[in-house]
């Protein structure tokens, strides 16, 4: 039916047509990502909100939000992350199938936020690889869909060529962290925030003394 | 701070929030006599019954916020005070409704907060106790309510106060590993003691199914897939 309206592939031209392989792959790949929710925190709400009818995330190709890792394309990590669910999101990062992404999704994912404390990862780029830092405290839900339309943007650079490159893993490195020791103090450390502990420069010291109203009379 | 809470003794503690001390305080001062009149619920009458029944071991006893009754209890008898408070008839507070702790600081005790609710009679009280630093143990109130299980791991795991007598004290909040101390003490730093590095690789160590009982998974217990006899590791990792 289609082959007899007018049109690029109308009645009188050849059904086919020519193009780059990667196109193609690349075509396909990002205008179908399905996304892999990884909501702890408000940013949550936000991502749900993008899903729904008044944004409606399924217009780009997130059709449907894959709860299994296996079918997923694009981890959002959406919230804080504590240490205690780092090997989780460790591991459904490395359940996902080639080829995937990962969205950091907010202040808290991307650098710990305001939480800069002894029980949150400081920035989830310690434990995964991420692609797009979304800012925002939480972003909004058109935040998210231009983080999302930076992946596709990213994805239409890839190339078959390079996949190795680009898509190859080391089983060796699963569940361990993404970044080295140097690299993970680096990306840790204190922004100069109101407490007074400082690892750089060797004051470690945070009780209760250095605060007025906590003196012993 | 509220004005009336300053002129009690030179020993007051600097966290009062407008207490009023009822009978002899930690330094054997007495509240003054002359204090502005101010509309006040009466005092909560197991107040008194604490007293005749227990005796020196009720340390003394707090109104905050104008109705909140806080008896201080010496530790020792914590089990015998919480035990008669739920078994005597015109006590009857059969429900524990929060069991925590408070550092506050500066070297000054740990105070574990007993939270009490009598259903029948509608009737609230707080009771505290006070640890010193390094002697941070007390019965545990498991026998009394079965519900302190796990508020009492969470003070442990916290603060690091051992509770006597209690079945399975163990962290409950902070990862089983976790290797840096009770991160509510306000002796501990705000960043904790590893360095980052350091904690994210002992976070990653983590096995997150050694949190559940083998029956939490979907009703069965996790059966490990074997591929070959060779490689027995990556089956593991795979799972």
């Amino acid at each position: 039916m289609a082959i007899d309206r007018p049109g690029v592939l109308g009645a009188g031209t050849p059904a086919f047509l020519t193009t780059k392989l990667d196109f193609v792959v690349n075509w396909a790949r990002r205008n179908s990502l399905w996304p892999m929710p990884f909501g702890t925190a408000c940013c949550a709400i936000e991502m749900m909100a993008s899903a729904a009818s008044d944004h409606d995330l399924a217009r780009f190709g997130m059709e449907r939000m894959s709860f299994s890792p296996r079918q997923a394309d694009v981890l959002i990590c959406a919230g804080r992350v504590p240490y205690k669910l780092a090997p989780v999101l460790r591991r459904i990062w490395d359940q996902m199938m080639q080829p995937k992404w990962c969205i950091s999704m907010g202040a808290c994912a991307s650098s710990g936020g305001v939480f800069d404390v002894y029980s949150m990862v400081q920035g989830i780029d310690t434990i995964v690889p991420v692609d797009v830092y979304i800012p925002g405290c939480p972003p909004r839900p058109e935040a998210l869909i231009y983080g999302l339309m930076m992946v596709q943007e990213k994805i239409r650079g890839e190339s078959l060529a390079r996949h190795a490159e680009l898509r190859a893993e080391d089983p060796e490195a699963a569940g361990r962290p993404k970044a080295g020791d140097q690299e993970v103090s680096d990306v840790t450390g204190p922004f100069g925030n109101s407490t007074q502990q400082n690892r750089v420069s060797g004051l470690v010291e945070t009780s209760a003394t250095g605060r007025a109203a906590d003196r012993l009379p | 701070m509220n004005a009336d809470a300053g002129e009690a003794g030179g020993a007051k503690k600097a966290f009062d929030f407008g207490a009023v001390v009822r009978g002899p305080g930690p330094g054997g001062e007495t509240a003054p006599a002359s204090r502005p009149a101010r509309a006040q619920a009466p005092v909560n009458p197991s107040v008194d019954a604490l007293r005749s029944r227990f005796g020196p071991a009720v340390l003394r006893h707090q109104v905050n916020a104008g109705d909140e009754d806080v008896v201080y209890v010496e530790p020792e008898r914590i089990a015998d005070v919480l035990r008669w408070l739920r078994e005597e008839p015109s006590e009857h507070y059969d429900h524990l409704a929060d069991l925590t702790a408070v550092d506050y600081g500066g070297g000054r005790p740990v105070e574990v907060v007993y939270q009490l609710w009598s259903i029948p009679r509608r009737k609230a009280l707080r009771l505290k106790c006070e640890l010193a630093l390094d002697a941070l143990e007390i019965d545990s109130a498991t026998a009394v309510w079965t519900g302190a299980d796990w508020l009492e791991r969470e003070v442990y795991d916290l603060f690091g106060v051992r509770f006597r007598g209690h079945p399975n004290l163990c962290r409950i909040l902070m990862p089983d590993n976790y290797a840096e101390g009770h991160p509510l003490r306000k002796d501990f730093p705000l960043r904790g003691r590893f360095s980052r590095a350091e904690q994210t690789r002992r976070a990653l160590s983590q096995e997150p199914e050694d949190y559940y009982a083998p029956g939490e998974f979907g009703g069965r217990a996790p059966q490990t897939v074997q591929d070959s006899e060779d490689a027995p590791e990556e089956a593991e990792a795979a799972e």
